[in-house]
């Protein structure tokens, strides 16, 4: 099966800059279907409805809102969370390496592979072999589809893996035990794995925060301060009828109520 | 940031702030708010008692932002009952659950003044114990004509049955119970018969009652909201502090009491403060009790 990258660049660290395609590492095996109208097998589509008006509701009338508290939002334009997104970025940056076994796997998120792009096969290959043999795991920052992720590299099967990690305030666990230290056997004396060496950190996921999250909810705070939020309409939600027996039960007995006052 | 540490029940609790007055207009510091709860801790927590609680938080004072929190804490102590719930998409939520003395000390601490739990327990979170009625004056309405509407409600209510048992709200509303505690009740069966209940109040009621959500339909009307009988509702827990100027409670009253104090027609002796809840505790015991044991069943539903 021919991989189709969904994104292209180069992972570098230290002076080492290799061109990659990062590809799926898994095909999710869910069947998935179409909504379509009985009558005429129209595909259907999806339309914003306004409750309140009962209209259609044009997409040029969309906007978004963050729920402060029930009912009462904060306005964000597209500019607004355009000023808090990353920069598209060509690189992924190995900022230090760890050793992958002191990664908890509910850091784990997503798989990818990150394939060798033309020229690059060779130092490409090299990597792949040096950080087998060290086992080490490269840690990375790198924006994908506007989010900035944490990912760590490994090496798996003579390929680079890519794993997008959770950030650590994203785990809802406490008590994360401490990481052991990790140790590096001397065993080749290549620039490349001095490098690692020299890089080589504990894994601590605490260090890496959500940058754009970070920044989002620190704009939504000075929103929050500087503006009253809007209100949402309540959705009309009356009192009313319910089974014959029980309206006319209830009638029954109001009548009595209102005798015996 | 001021620390000091408890032991209660061989476990080490940190309290920080403890001076610090969340009730700056009427003088009500943490230390008093902790000291409240541990009074009514008795009395409060068996409605606590396994309910996925909402903290409603209050870190700088009830006249500064407040937040909802319904995650349990990441950094809660190890002792802290917790369940999970599971949520609409994905992830099921770790929620914290108020069972023993030290918990809701823990929870008051985080200046959650205000306890907010759901009508169901979490391991049955389908079956509401109870059906409620939320009475909520609009502008120009009180408490006064929540107390005339919540009269009249206990006698429709007799009328079909069924006991009922009010609570003050601690702001400006009444909350009427009426406990089921069947395990085959639905919250599709009280929404059912709370819908269907204010729709008949609204109708002989007219210039009283409302059924309508909407704030226009209003004013000088007490509206039944009978949309909290939902599993995704939460209601404030009785003998619970609100978040007002003053320290006020929701607090249960004898329906004796609710009718002589409508008579009275002085809204301000229908609010319990928490000195006055802890002295009638005291005396009269948990008078919500039978919300928590009473058995009783829906009819027509």
């Amino acid at each position: 099966m021919a991989l189709q990258g969904i994104w292209s660049g180069t992972i570098s660290f230290s002076l080492v800059a290799i061109p990659v395609q990062l590809v799926k590492a898994i095909e999710p095996g869910r069947v998935s279907f179409h909504l379509l109208h009985s009558k005429d097998y129209s595909r259907l589509s999806r339309r914003m409805f306004c409750p309140e008006e009962k209209t259609m509701v044009s997409p040029d009338e969309i906007i978004r809102g963050y729920e402060i508290v029930p009912g009462k939002f904060i306005l964000m334009t597209d500019e607004e969370l355009e000023s808090v997104s990353p920069e598209r970025s060509r690189t992924i940056e190995i900022v230090e390496f760890i050793d992958m076994k002191e990664v908890d796997p509910i850091y784990y998120d997503h798989p990818y592979y990150l394939v060798p792009s033309k020229g690059g096969e060779k130092a490409y290959q090299l990597l792949v072999e040096v950080m087998r043999r060290t086992n080490k795991a490269g840690l990375a920052k790198f924006v994908l589809a506007e989010r900035e992720y944490l990912v760590a590299v490994t090496s798996r099967e003579g390929a680079l893996a890519l794993t997008t990690l959770h950030y650590s305030d994203e785990i809802l666990l406490d008590n994360f035990h401490s990481l052991k230290n990790g140790t590096i056997e001397a065993e080749e004396d290549s620039r490349m794995k001095k490098s690692i060496e020299q890089m080589t950190e504990d894994f601590n996921p605490g260090k890496y925060a959500d940058g754009r999250r970070k920044k989002l909810m620190d704009l939504l705070a000075a929103k929050a301060k500087e503006r009253t939020p809007v209100e949402a309409p309540a959705v009309e939600e009356e009192g009313g009828d319910g089974p014959a027996d029980l309206v006319a039960t209830l009638e029954e007995s109001m009548r009595k109520v209102k005798e015996n006052r | 940031m001021s620390r000091t540490f408890v032991e209660m029940a061989g476990r080490r609790l940190p309290l920080s702030n403890l001076e610090k007055d969340l009730y700056p207009s009427y003088g009500f510091t943490k230390a008093q708010i902790l000291e409240y709860y541990r009074g009514i801790a008795r009395f409060i927590l068996p409605h606590l008692k396994d309910r996925a609680l909402t903290f409603k938080r209050y870190p700088e004072g009830v006249d500064k932002d407040f937040f909802y929190e319904k995650r349990c804490p990441v950094h809660r102590p190890a002792w802290v009952h917790t369940a999970e719930i599971p949520q609409g998409d994905g992830e099921p939520m770790k929620v914290c659950l108020i069972n023993d003395l030290e918990t809701l000390i823990w929870t008051a601490n985080l200046a959650s003044l205000e306890l907010h739990v759901p009508l169901a327990r979490v391991n049955s979170p389908g079956t509401p114990d109870s059906m409620v009625f939320d009475l909520d004056p609009g502008d120009g309405a009180g408490i006064l004509e929540c107390a005339r509407v919540a009269l009249i409600l206990r006698d429709l209510l007799s009328q079909m049955g069924l006991a009922s048992y009010v609570k003050t709200s601690g702001k400006k509303g009444l909350h009427v119970y009426v406990p089921l505690n069947r395990k085959e009740t639905t919250f599709e069966d009280t929404k059912t018969f709370s819908r269907a209940v204010a729709g008949i109040m609204q109708k002989h009621y007219p210039d009283l009652v409302t059924s309508k959500m909407a704030k226009q339909f209003r004013k000088a009307m007490v509206f039944i909201n009978w949309s909290q009988n939902d599993a995704s509702k939460t209601m404030i827990c009785v003998y619970s502090l609100r978040a007002l100027k003053k320290p006020f409670i929701s607090f249960p009253l004898e329906w004796r009491e609710l009718e002589g104090l409508a008579e009275l027609g002085d809204p301000d002796r229908l609010q319990v403060m928490h000195l006055e809840a802890l002295r009638r505790v005291e005396k009269a015991g948990n008078i919500f009790q039978e919300v928590l044991v009473k058995e009783q069943k829906l009819p027509h539903v």
